[in-house]
């Protein structure tokens, strides 16, 4: 019992670090060549002298992107606390420009203590919203933009862009426009207009380094040794972390898993899968947790799909597999109840049914995904005459099949010929 | 079955009916009872660990990796999606996880949620402890219908509730969002941004006291199209494996011994066809009246040679239950009469001349008009001129003799090509006409073959006007029937145009019962 508290409160502190993204991520901005200093000098140089500047930050998902210009804004609030006020965007639910505008708007209003009024008109808002860039350029106050998924901002006429960068042109004004995107050619994607008005400064987010890797599981795993725990649990834990991290076995494992994934936020999601299957009653990390975590992350959905599958299922799987391999391209419920059929006459299976009960089998299949209709047309067509496909390869079907528990031998010999 | 009703009730029960409940104990319930955060926890009180894996046979490791997941009281958790098929327990084990956890939680299922502002007040309403009542005109506590004003009004409500829920005690500081079937978004109009946003809604948040759960019928790959996926921690639901399938029948059933003996027979069988609880359970509860029908006591442990008797009584039934979806007896009697008939008449022949019967009645003119869409549906327009001459399209047949192999092949690919595009369409002038043609060839074929009574000729046109009364009003009935559809207009004539949806079979079995020469007017390539 005396032993619980101190486990569970680290697996606590644990998992309160792994889903903390600016704990995660300052260590790995500590360097002077890293984004963060870079990024860091030229947004503060931005402030300081009083500039416009326009930023992106490209990268896969999971790389830190954000979570790497929320340490900079947050450093950058503390040293000049009077001089910076933040606008966040995010493309996912401002990507309408009026909605943008009117989030844009509402978020000054908050910051400057003024009244804000859900019913102006887009107008209004864009007009405010220069007058207030006006504003904030003669007191010397630098606005920050962050634009998250910046590439949903270029769909459509990117008035927003084009607004924001164009009042930057101006001498008064004084902002900073960052944008974080996962697709490496947003830039690529604004419009002339816009793009001649936006400095190509661009920093990429590559996935880390082993050392990188290395020295954060130090970071997020070792407990501290001044804080409440008992003395004793905190050296044993972490030397048991020092132990596995050391163990060749435990490398493997992450190799394989960075063989898949190689971003910082999916190392997370495996930590901490394996951190929560940590047993509470020794309250140490084993290699097993680690080993269940990789078997519990790698999924194989498709492959899922086909266990699942009843034995009637399969048969029309195999059916349907059978009908592709005759090169016949296209399928329907009835050409497939056809092979059915012929399967049945040539080989007296025992698994023969009636047509509806094959067609709620279908169903099942459809309802899964693991086949679908070929095409959206053709809606006034009942389901039976519509074309259906396959949503698994050949070698997966194979797979799945063999790894069900209870496949007749006969239909493993029917999906070979 | 009755452990999936039960389920099925308690899940229904959730939310609503703990407030459900409280509304009938005051029918008014803004009067007396205003909400408090305390109804975001389970309501009830919590169930024990043991009861909760006992409740679920088969999950057990479901439930404990979903328990780790949680982890412990005041556990930041990444989000989580819980996958697998239809009928696997998933949102129940989910909600009576919570519920012995006790832990606060809001849930929206996106199937009563419709659309994205009912799914975002639903979830609003939860959380500000909002009912709709009629003193609020049932209106919601905020008006938002877009992600962004969503995300704002979150923020706000979740401060407020975990400010509160610091001060109460036990209940720790995390709340979880729980969204049951997810995979239906994707059928909502914009439902990729929907979704899309659901699943970057941690991130876009940034408050890690909410827990965000996602319940779908579908595996995660159908997800990774949409580009602002970010993995959750996907955490699986198999399909019920045979095993799992007995412990679940046997569960609140009276007599187990029996029960398990009767399991003993259908669960294999059936297990091939599928595994859903749900398709199960309702065949089983026929089948299992049916076993009993031998046994006077039901409360009897049956030993070897009554499972043997049992099964013997049991044994031809399974079959033909095999080949039904489901069983709606609308004669009980008729039911009952047959099972006694069955049981004296040798089987296979019996079931033969049965589904030789139609099983639903049906006006003669109505039979007509059906097999006269069905012909119009598979016949060449072309054709129909030969087809029904004063001759009765008995030259069909004579048409061609020799068959080489191209032409045998030529057949083939345009066999193919009808099964491809299914029935045809056609317009109501040409349903007319067939129906015109071959209600008078059935009234002269019944004359020749003497079958029916005996007709004076005037009787001929009485009945053929019989015939064509109200057929418009037989089609419009067809068509309700879904034996006939309506397919669109033609874009050049701009009239509606219809499809049979018969299948070969009924159309035969429909001719069969008017004494109806269907095939000799049925066109083959």
């Amino acid at each position: 019992m005396g032993k619980e508290i101190p486990a569970e409160k680290s697996l606590n502190l644990i998992r309160e670090r792994l889903c903390d993204p600016t704990f995660v991520f300052r260590p790995l901005s500590a360097s002077s060549d890293s984004n963060y200093s870079k990024l860091k000098f030229i947004v503060s140089t931005s402030i300081t002298e009083g500039c416009n500047n326009s930023i992106l930050l490209l990268g896969p998902r999971g790389s830190g992107k954000a979570a790497v210009l929320d340490l900079v804004v947050g450093d950058l609030l503390e040293e000049y606390p009077d001089s910076v006020s933040l606008i966040r965007l995010n493309g996912l639910l401002h990507s309408d420009d009026n909605c943008a505008f009117k989030e844009i708007a509402r978020q000054l209003c908050m910051e400057h203590h003024l009244l804000f009024s859900k019913m102006a008109s887009f107008d209004e808002n864009s007009q405010f919203i220069i007058a207030m860039l006006r504003e904030c350029g003669l007191a010397h106050k630098t606005i920050i933009f962050l634009l998250d998924e910046f590439d949903m901002f270029a769909q459509g006429k990117q008035r927003l862009l084009y607004s924001l960068l164009d009042a930057m042109q101006s001498v008064t004004s004084q902002a900073v426009v960052v944008g974080i995107s996962s697709r490496l050619d947003a830039d690529q994607l604004l419009e002339k207009r816009v793009r001649s008005r936006f400095s190509h400064r661009k920093f990429l987010f590559l996935p880390p380094s082993r050392e990188e890797i290395d020295s954060l599981l130090e970071h997020l795993l070792f407990l501290p040794a001044d804080s409440s725990f008992p003395n004793g649990y905190v050296s044993q834990f972490n030397e048991k972390i020092k132990n596995l991290t050391s163990d060749a076995r435990f490398k493997d494992i992450l190799r394989t898993f960075f063989n898949a994934n190689s971003t910082v936020n999916s190392l997370l999601k495996f930590i901490f899968r394996a951190v929560s299957l940590m047993n509470l009653e020794s309250g140490l990390l084993s290699l097993e947790n680690f080993k269940a975590a990789l078997s519990s992350i790698q999924r194989q959905p498709k492959l899922e799909a086909i266990k699942d599958c009843s034995i009637l299922e399969l048969y029309l799987l195999v059916c349907m597999r059978r009908l592709e391999v005759k090169e016949q391209s296209s399928y329907n419920f009835i050409s497939v109840m056809k092979e059915y059929k012929t399967i049945h006459d040539s080989f007296q299976t025992s698994d023969y049914y009636a047509q509806n009960v094959c067609l709620r089998a279908f169903e099942h299949l459809r309802e899964r995904e693991v086949i679908c209709y070929a095409e959206n047309r053709g809606q006034s067509q009942t389901g039976e005459y519509r074309l259906m496909t396959l949503m698994i390869s050949a070698s997966e079907l194979h797979q799945g099949m063999r790894s069900h528990a209870c496949c007749p031998a006969i239909l493993l010999k029917l999906l070979d010929h | 079955m009755a452990r999936e009703e039960s389920s099925k009730v308690t899940r229904r029960s959730t939310r609503s009916s703990s407030s459900a409940s409280v509304t009938v104990e005051n029918p008014e319930p803004n009067e007396s009872h205003s909400p408090t955060i305390d109804d975001l926890t389970f309501g009830e009180e919590s169930i024990t660990l043991d009861a909760l894996l006992s409740n679920f046979p088969g999950r057990r490791s479901q439930i404990l990796d979903f328990i780790r997941l949680i982890g412990p009281l005041d556990c930041p958790i990444l989000p989580i999606m819980v996958y697998g098929s239809a009928s696997t327990g998933k949102s129940s084990v989910v909600l009576q996880t919570l519920r012995h956890l006790n832990r606060p939680f809001v849930y929206s299922s996106s199937r009563t949620c419709y659309n994205p502002r009912i799914l975002f007040e639903s979830i609003l309403n939860q959380l500000l402890l909002h009912r709709k009542c009629s003193s609020n005109g049932y209106s919601s506590a905020k008006r938002c219908d877009k992600p962004s004003d969503f995300v704002n009004l979150l923020r706000e409500a979740l401060s407020n509730v975990i400010g509160t829920l610091d001060s109460a005690s036990g209940k720790g500081k995390m709340v979880y969002l729980v969204i049951d079937n997810v995979d239906l978004i994707k059928y909502w109009d914009k439902g990729s941004m929907i979704l899309q946003f659901l699943f970057s809604l941690y991130t876009v948040l940034k408050m890690p006291q909410l827990g965000i759960m996602l319940i779908s019928g579908l595996p995660p790959d159908v997800y990774y199209s949409n580009m602002g996926y970010t993995d959750p921690l996907l955490l699986y639901f198999p399909e019920y494996s045979e095993d799992d399938l007995r412990l679940i029948f046997l569960r609140n059933q009276a007599n187990k011994k029996l029960y398990s003996a009767f399991l003993d027979v259908v669960l294999r069988p059936f297990c091939r066809v599928t595994r859903r609880v749900e398709e199960l359970s309702t065949t089983f509860s026929s089948l299992f009246r049916k076993y009993c029908e031998p046994l006077d006591d039901l409360g009897v442990s049956p030993n070897e040679e009554m499972k043997r008797r049992l099964y013997s009584h049991l044994k031809p039934l399974i079959a033909p239950c095999l080949n039904e979806i489901f069983r709606v007896s609308s004669h009980p009697h008729d039911g009952d009469t047959r099972g006694e008939r069955r049981q004296k008449v040798n089987y296979s022949s019996e079931t033969r001349e049965e589904l030789e019967v139609l099983d639903f009645h049906m006006s003669s003119s109505a039979k007509y008009l059906l097999i006269a869409a069905f012909l119009a549906s598979r016949n060449p327009a072309t054709l129909d001129a030969s087809m029904f001459d004063s001759t009765g399209g008995m030259d069909n047949r004579k048409r061609k003799r020799k068959v080489s192999e191209k032409s045998m092949e030529k057949k083939e690919i345009a066999e193919q090509e009808a099964v491809m595009k299914g029935p045809g369409s056609f317009p109501l002038e040409r349903l007319l006409a067939i129906f015109q043609c071959i209600a008078s060839v059935g009234d002269s074929s019944f004359g020749e073959e003497g079958e029916e009574e005996e007709e004076d000729p005037t009787g001929y046109d009485r009945e053929s006007n019989n015939l064509m009364s109200d057929i418009l009003l037989q089609v419009s009935s067809l068509c309700d029937a879904n034996f006939l559809v309506k397919s669109g207009s033609c874009p050049l004539e701009g009239s509606i145009r219809y499809r049979s949806m018969v299948s070969e079979d009924l159309a035969l079995k429909v001719a069969r019962s008017l004494s109806f020469p269907l095939a000799k007017y049925l066109y083959r390539r």
